[in-house]
């Protein structure tokens, strides 16, 4: 008899269950890529263990979303009648439709990522992003008679899979809000859940480490009644509260500890470097065949062949890379300069470039993006209040930001003197407009 | 627009609105600067979609935290049960003193914003920017369809506090014409 159900052994989740119709996403050719896609690029160059991939993230934000939707939908979690309005009842094909469109879209939301993730991510073409490829897959020949067969609209899957961030041209009601959330959203969504928990094992650092399943247990669609509103957003019990928080403070040290290691961070410089000679036009192609077709074998093969290969074109970048002939950080953000001037590290990579010439200076930039961990707390007196009013730790986590500036390895004692000397004068403030 | 222009006219509105006695959460500051940028039409380049609260910006929310990062805004707590406010930081005034002519250039456009708005609460922004939003949508619409869209679009507001909103954004406008064509 042919099985309806299967599992699937995940290092973090133990066993991950789909249905049949699930697995027809998870044998199609767009999804079966993710398995040639690593999930941090080229962080195993530093941390060894990093070798994980897009496919199994994917198929762990779908576990996570069911979870959630399972939680947040169940009648005595749903405390407030505006709530109780937008939720599908349990009966009705609306919740059974809603739950299955949910997990499909956890599944497909990062069809869309070029070679090595987000280390190439600005080798797009203008106006263009992985979520907006992500759409094109969902939307295409390629998923589109799974869609058919299974009943299910792939618009709704692209939207919730991307949400209304980057989904710009779809209305949003607010059950969709909800969902697109579960999967996407600033605190809460289950792709952050799963990438904290699933970067941090296989890189081998524990700061990614949170109470997940309490989390879970304790989320809650909550209206925003501190603010006179009665939009609904995802929120979570006072119970969960520090789970949250937890949640929030791995966020801020994985960024810190891994995501933003100087050295994973110029990696991703050299591999930019490499793809621009790399590609036809120094961008990557928007065709789903053509997308569908490049991973990080094809690159990784090509900058082999090329660090072997002295005066072809990415020579360097190849090189730099293979034998960890990297560029070298000489100055990262403080808060004494940023106080000074909160362009300083622009400042002085301009100022490296006019020195030591473009062709031995990079510079990295990155600023948190999002609004503030501010969401509703359902407290235990039943009222809902801000997460701000009530944690002390959330109004103090610092945003996470980050200024480097690197030189070839060549120059980096010249230039460390250099900037040494003459670092004041360079980020004393011009005056403006 | 550049960034550390863009940056200081979001400081002078805010400042505008704290004199205005506003309690300048995030919701307050995206709806303020819905206003500043559609109506009173400064250049300051941010994406508005409709969605929570009626109009909001992804790239807004970005950059008031990109502007946390670096000291030029801080979030200051409220009393329990209230989120923070966002406030200028402590790199923020020595920015402001940098561009002085940018300052000077949009200081009617963000005085009358504050003033307008300033008081409001959360649920009150909501109406009028989403009646804002709905008015550019077609701009030849009357009073009754567009408060008839505005509840089409946010359900728990009534015609009639659609229809009040409408009229407040229309007059408003009006207000706005001298300042915009200066």
């Amino acid at each position: 008899m042919a099985k309806h159900f299967h599992e699937i052994r995940d290092p973090i989740h133990v066993f991950i269950r789909l249905d049949s119709d699930e697995r027809k996403v998870l044998d199609s050719r767009p999804f079966q890529r993710l398995r040639y896609i690593h999930q941090l690029g080229l962080t195993y160059l530093i941390y060894p263990g990093a070798t994980h991939r897009r496919f199994e993230h994917s198929l762990g934000v779908m576990e996570l979303a069911g979870k959630v939707y399972d939680i947040v939908t169940e009648p005595d979690n749903i405390a407030h009648e505006s709530v109780r309005k937008i939720v599908p009842k349990h009966k009705e094909y609306e919740y059974r439709y809603w739950r299955r469109v949910l997990r499909m879209a956890a599944l497909c939301h990062d069809l869309g990522h070029l070679p090595f993730s987000h280390g190439a991510e600005d080798l797009f073409p203008e106006a263009w992003d992985h979520e907006r490829l992500t759409i094109e897959i969902v939307m295409s020949d390629e998923l589109k008679p799974i869609w058919k067969e299974i009943k299910i609209q792939a618009e709704d899957v692209a939207k919730i899979a991307v949400g209304p961030k980057k989904y710009k041209d779809a209305a949003f009601d607010d059950w969709q809000a909800i969902l697109s959330e579960i999967i996407v959203g600033d605190a809460f969504g289950v792709d952050r859940m799963d990438y904290l928990l699933r970067d941090s094992h296989h890189a081998g650092v524990a700061y990614g480490r949170f109470d997940h399943y309490r989390l879970i247990d304790t989320l809650r669609i909550l209206p925003r009644e501190e603010t006179d509103s009665v939009e609904p957003v995802l929120g979570v019990e006072e119970g969960g509260l520090h789970s949250a928080e937890a949640l929030l403070m791995a966020r801020y040290f994985m960024y810190t500890q891994l995501y933003f290691h100087p050295v994973r961070r110029i990696y991703d410089i050299h591999l930019k470097d490499f793809l621009k000679s790399w590609l036809p036009n120094e961008v990557f192609p928007t065709t789903v065949e053509d997308h569908l077709r490049t991973t990080d074998n094809e690159v990784t093969a090509s900058i082999l062949e090329t660090a072997g290969n002295a005066g072809t074109a990415g020579y360097k970048s190849a090189q730099s890379i293979m034998s960890r002939k990297h560029f070298r950080r000489i100055y990262q953000r403080n808060p004494e300069d940023i106080l000074k001037n909160p362009e300083a590290a622009i400042a002085i990579f301009n100022a490296a470039c006019d020195q030591f010439s473009a062709e031995n200076v990079r510079a990295d930039r990155y600023r948190q993006k999002g609004g503030s961990p501010d969401f509703p707390v359902y407290t235990t007196d039943e009222r809902i209040i801000s997460s701000l009013a009530i944690s002390e730790v959330l109004t103090r986590l610092p945003v996470i930001a980050t200024d480097y500036v690197f030189v070839s390895p060549e120059i980096r004692g010249e230039a460390e003197k250099w900037l040494e000397q003459n670092r004041e004068a360079i980020i004393e403030p011009k005056e403006g407009e | 627009m550049e960034r550390n222009k863009k940056a200081v006219v979001l400081l002078g509105l805010i400042e505008e609105l704290r004199d205005n006695l506003s309690w300048c959460g995030e919701t307050h500051i995206q709806k303020a600067t819905y206003f500043l940028q559609e109506m009173m039409q400064v250049p300051l380049g941010f994406d508005f979609i409709l969605y929570k609260h009626g109009p909001f910006s992804f790239d807004l929310a970005d950059e008031i935290t990109a502007m946390r990062a670096d000291n030029l805004l801080k979030l200051q707590p409220q009393p329990y049960p209230y989120g923070p406010s966002i406030l200028p930081g402590e790199a923020s005034k020595s920015l402001m003193k940098r561009f002085p002519k940018t300052l000077k250039k949009y200081s009617h456009h963000t005085a009358l914003v504050a003033e307008k708005l300033g008081g409001k609460k959360v649920n009150e922004l909501e109406r009028l920017a989403t009646a804002l939003y709905v008015t550019f949508e077609n701009k030849s619409s009357g009073d009754v369809q567009r408060a008839q869209r505005i509840h089409d679009l946010k359900p728990h507001v009534s015609i009639d506090e659609a229809l009040e909103a409408t009229k407040t954004v229309d007059q408003f406008t009006e207000d706005s014409r001298n300042i915009i064509a200066a």
